[in-house]
């Protein structure tokens, strides 16, 4: 393989978004017929400099040569005429059109559809990847996951792509499903196309890989032979060194509490899978989760946004307990704050205030007649207590930057009212100022006697935010933490395949 | 500076929503300027006889807009609102016509419009139906039904007391005009002053946060498309009262001129935002316009074409501002 030059390469790619600096300097090259696997937690910088090679973002700095000619790519369309095709964490076909139909779209056919000439073409691709047993005139809709995804990679051959990146191909696969996946990418390394693999699954990445190419904080900070290294040593390359200073000490845990919310058997099919746990007054229990565990749904389903769970029995305050909707949450006695603040958090054009009050709005004022003066005492001592940079209580909170919209969003649910926090990715976009005001303040609450459920894709927010954890994949907990845990583990216990 | 950030205040505390205050106040500006060519332009415009009648015209438009803007603001849309109007008229006659007494008429009629909105609502939010289908559809059914129970003619409707509602005067002024005055005004308390009003732009601004917080989302919505078709209703009720007769198709041209208004005063098609005051002076603008236009002699052919352009250029200045906000 010394003798080829490489496929790919990426030379100190350089990108940063307004004043935050994405990608120091990331060096990356890939051989033809070679499988490398890039890894790195969250905000690593992979898939940046993922879109960076696909040309959906520009770079700052930096050279890409494909087959030693320096590219420059202005739009996807451009990359894709290279050869270099991006297979997103989301399958993207077109499930009402046929096989053969999803294989040969392109933006570069033009001209009537010659549909015998499109069956032939399918079949053709179908068969190099050892699944000619397919219909090419079936609708994808009527196919498994897994075939989907298939059907995605035929296409983007079909496209003739000799580099293909693929985002967690197998997230949302059973592991006789991933194998499936395998198969074909081993077929494909010998026709020499050459693959760059996110993944988050380690034994896959061993399984499958050439090399690991591991990005930390938007620098390489290693380069494995995945025959060779160990895996301790990658999950160390990916944290680094653990910085505590965003965690403070805290106060210990109240010798005695009741358990206040008690989960067991909560079944979402395809989603969540027989979750069982209990929490208590006082603690915060961390939810650690990749994309696609079901860490994005767990908080919803119990909260009651993603309606009645099909099978399940909660008990809440003493009390059965069935999530049904929103607002029948919150009577309950449950606060939800979500990931996405832009768009199921805050209202933009509505002030601070308005913002603020919104869960309890009925308890300011009479029954009919709101009382902007009670709302504004109320809202004017959380700005106090919390920090939260505004104007005043009547700024629009669109004004407001990501970690004080969050404060006001987390402000809202601490009503007495509520007895149970549950809060989603709390520091998603969150500068590192507000992060750690906000993981002082969840303690303080909690030891006040809020209990706290976090769920997160950030291994070290769990790591340092949580006093016992649990770590979720395809919808299972698959390991409980008691007492606190490293991110190595909590890492390590989510890289094993289930 | 700081005496424009205080006025700026006073106008929001008006007329309530960020930025919404100062496009009523640019069409208030606008609204002066347009009597004031007129009045240079005709010199029958600017005459008390002229006037009663613009607002006559006014109320009735203004009558139909005004709930459909709080509901345009928490996210809905209307259409079926002049159809509804168009019925009111016919139900009052034909009950009236068969012996029952004249407010009873308009009660029930008022009741057959609670039952359109809470169908518009039921299919707009529990069924989530795109509202526009759903009220062109609603709008179609209760037209058609207008016709049939008329036959498609204008029923005669003379009765003291009644027809006072549309052409009767307190201390000279048009009570169809202090009708519409008074609904404006408890709108306004409603959008401002109540927790629902509260809720009608939480819901509008942001549903899947609205919903996340645990506010009655369809409730709120399903509330204001009853708000609308009585709203409609009464508009419906003046019009048969002003003409003395129910006309089954009189207020369906209307319809245009009335979405034409919320939008062009300021209320915005995404939801959120919206005053009540900008709905009522766009109306003022539209209403003079077409009573100018008429003026001096130009056809009801080009005041068409005049609406579509207005309409056009409403709906542009508030996809402008969605993108400077």
């Amino acid at each position: 393989m010394t003798a080829l030059s490489p496929r790919l390469q990426m030379q100190n790619i350089k990108k940063s978004f307004g004043p935050v600096q994405v990608l120091n300097g990331v060096s990356m090259d890939v051989m033809p017929g070679e499988i490398v696997a890039l890894l790195g937690s969250n905000g690593a910088g992979k898939s940046t400099l993922m879109k960076i090679l696909t040309a959906n973002y520009s770079k700052n700095a930096g050279d890409i040569r494909v087959n030693d000619q320096l590219v420059d790519f202005q739009t996807p369309r451009d990359a894709s005429r290279v050869g270099i095709r991006f297979l997103p964490q989301e399958i993207s076909v077109f499930p009402e059109l046929t096989i053969a139909e999803n294989i040969c779209m392109s933006a570069e056919s033009t001209g009537p559809v010659n549909w015998s000439d499109m069956a032939s073409r399918a079949e053709l691709v179908l068969d190099d990847l050892g699944f000619g047993q397919l219909d090419p005139q079936t609708l994808v809709n009527d196919l498994p996951v897994a075939e989907r995804r298939i059907i995605e990679i035929a296409r983007a051959l079909e496209g003739q792509a000799d580099i293909l990146v693929m985002d967690e191909p197998t997230a949302s696969l059973s592991e006789q499903e991933s194998e499936q996946i395998f198969i074909i990418l081993r077929r494909l390394k010998e026709r020499g196309t050459s693959i760059v693999y996110i993944s988050h699954y380690l034994k896959e990445v061993f399984e499958i890989s050439d090399r690991i190419v591991v990005l930390r904080d938007g620098l390489n900070s290693g380069e494995f032979d995945p025959h060779k290294a160990e895996v301790s040593e990658v999950v160390s390359a990916m944290l680094g060194k653990v910085s505590g200073s965003m965690f403070e000490d805290r106060p210990p845990l109240p010798e005695q509490s009741d358990v206040v919310l008690s989960c067991s058997g909560l079944t979402q099919p395809g989603v969540i899978e027989n979750v069982c746990f209990e929490l208590r007054t006082g603690e915060i229990m961390g939810v650690f989760g990749l994309i696609g565990s079901g860490v994005e749904v767990l908080g919803r389903l119990i909260f009651g946004a993603e309606g009645r769970p099909e099978a399940g029995s909660l008990m809440l305050n003493g009390a059965a307990y069935t999530p049904i909707s929103p607002l029948k949450g919150k009577q309950a006695g449950i606060g939800f704050v979500t990931a996405e603040r832009k768009t199921d958090g805050i209202m933009a054009d509505m002030s601070v205030r308005e913002n603020l009050v919104a869960a309890f709005q009925a308890d300011f004022g009479g029954k009919m007649l709101t009382s902007p003066a009670r709302e504004n005492e109320h809202t004017t001592d959380w700005i106090d207590r919390l920090g939260i940079k505004t104007a005043g209580p009547e700024q629009a909170i669109r004004f407001l930057s990501g970690g004080n919209q969050q404060k006001v969003c987390v402000a809202r649910w601490l009503n007495p009212k509520v007895k149970v926090l549950i809060l989603e990715e709390p520091t998603r976009g969150v500068d590192v100022g507000a992060r750690k005001d906000i993981y002082r303040q969840l303690v303080a609450f909690a030891r006040e006697g809020l209990a706290i459920l976090v769920l997160s894709s950030d291994v070290e927010e769990i790591a340092g935010l949580s006093d016992r954890s649990m770590v979720i994949d395809r919808g299972r907990i698959i390991e409980t933490f008691e007492a606190g845990a490293a991110p190595s583990d909590l890492m390590s216990a989510s890289a094993q395949p289930s | 500076m700081s005496q424009s950030a205080q006025t700026n205040s006073l106008v929001k505390r008006l007329f309530g929503g960020s930025g919404v205050g100062t496009t009523v106040l640019i069409l208030l500006v606008f609204y002066v300027l347009l009597l004031v060519v007129f009045s240079f332009l005709s010199p029958f415009f600017m005459t008390v006889r002229n006037m009663t009648s613009i607002s006559s015209n006014i109320a009735l438009i203004g009558l139909m807009a005004a709930a459909g803007t709080p509901l345009i603001i928490a996210g809905g849309l209307d259409l079926s609102v002049a159809a509804v109007a168009g019925l009111t008229g016919v139900i009052i006659a034909l009950l009236h016509a068969a012996g029952i007494p004249i407010w009873f008429a308009v009660l029930a009629a008022i009741a057959v419009a609670v039952v359109v909105g809470i169908v518009n609502g039921i299919l707009a939010t529990y069924l989530r139906l795109n509202p526009l289908i759903v009220t062109l559809a609603t709008m179609s059914i209760v037209t058609g039904v207008s016709l049939i129970l008329t036959g498609g003619l204008s029923k005669p409707l003379l009765v003291d007391g009644f027809n006072w509602v549309g052409q009767g005067r307190i201390a000279g002024i048009p009570v169809p005009a202090l009708l519409m005055l008074t609904v404006y005004i408890g709108l306004w308390l409603m959008m401002q002053k109540t927790h629902f009003g509260r809720y009608a732009f939480a819901v509008g601004g942001n549903p899947d946060a609205s919903r996340l917080i645990g506010l009655p989302v369809d409730r709120t919505q399903i509330t204001l498309y009853v708000m609308s078709a009585v709203s409609g209703a009464l508009a419906g009720t003046v019009l048969a009262a002003m003409l003395g007769a129910a006309a089954p198709n009189a207020a369906g041209p209307h319809l245009l001129t009335v979405i034409a208004a919320i939008i062009l005063g300021g209320t915005s098609l995404q939801g959120g935002r919206g005053s009540v005051w900008g709905t009522l002076v766009a109306v003022l603008i539209l209403g003079t316009l077409n009573n100018g236009l008429t003026l001096m002699n130009v056809t009801s052919f080009w005041q068409d074409v005049t609406r579509g352009v207005v309409l056009i250029l409403a709906v542009g200045f508030d996809g402008l501002r969605q993108r400077m906000a």
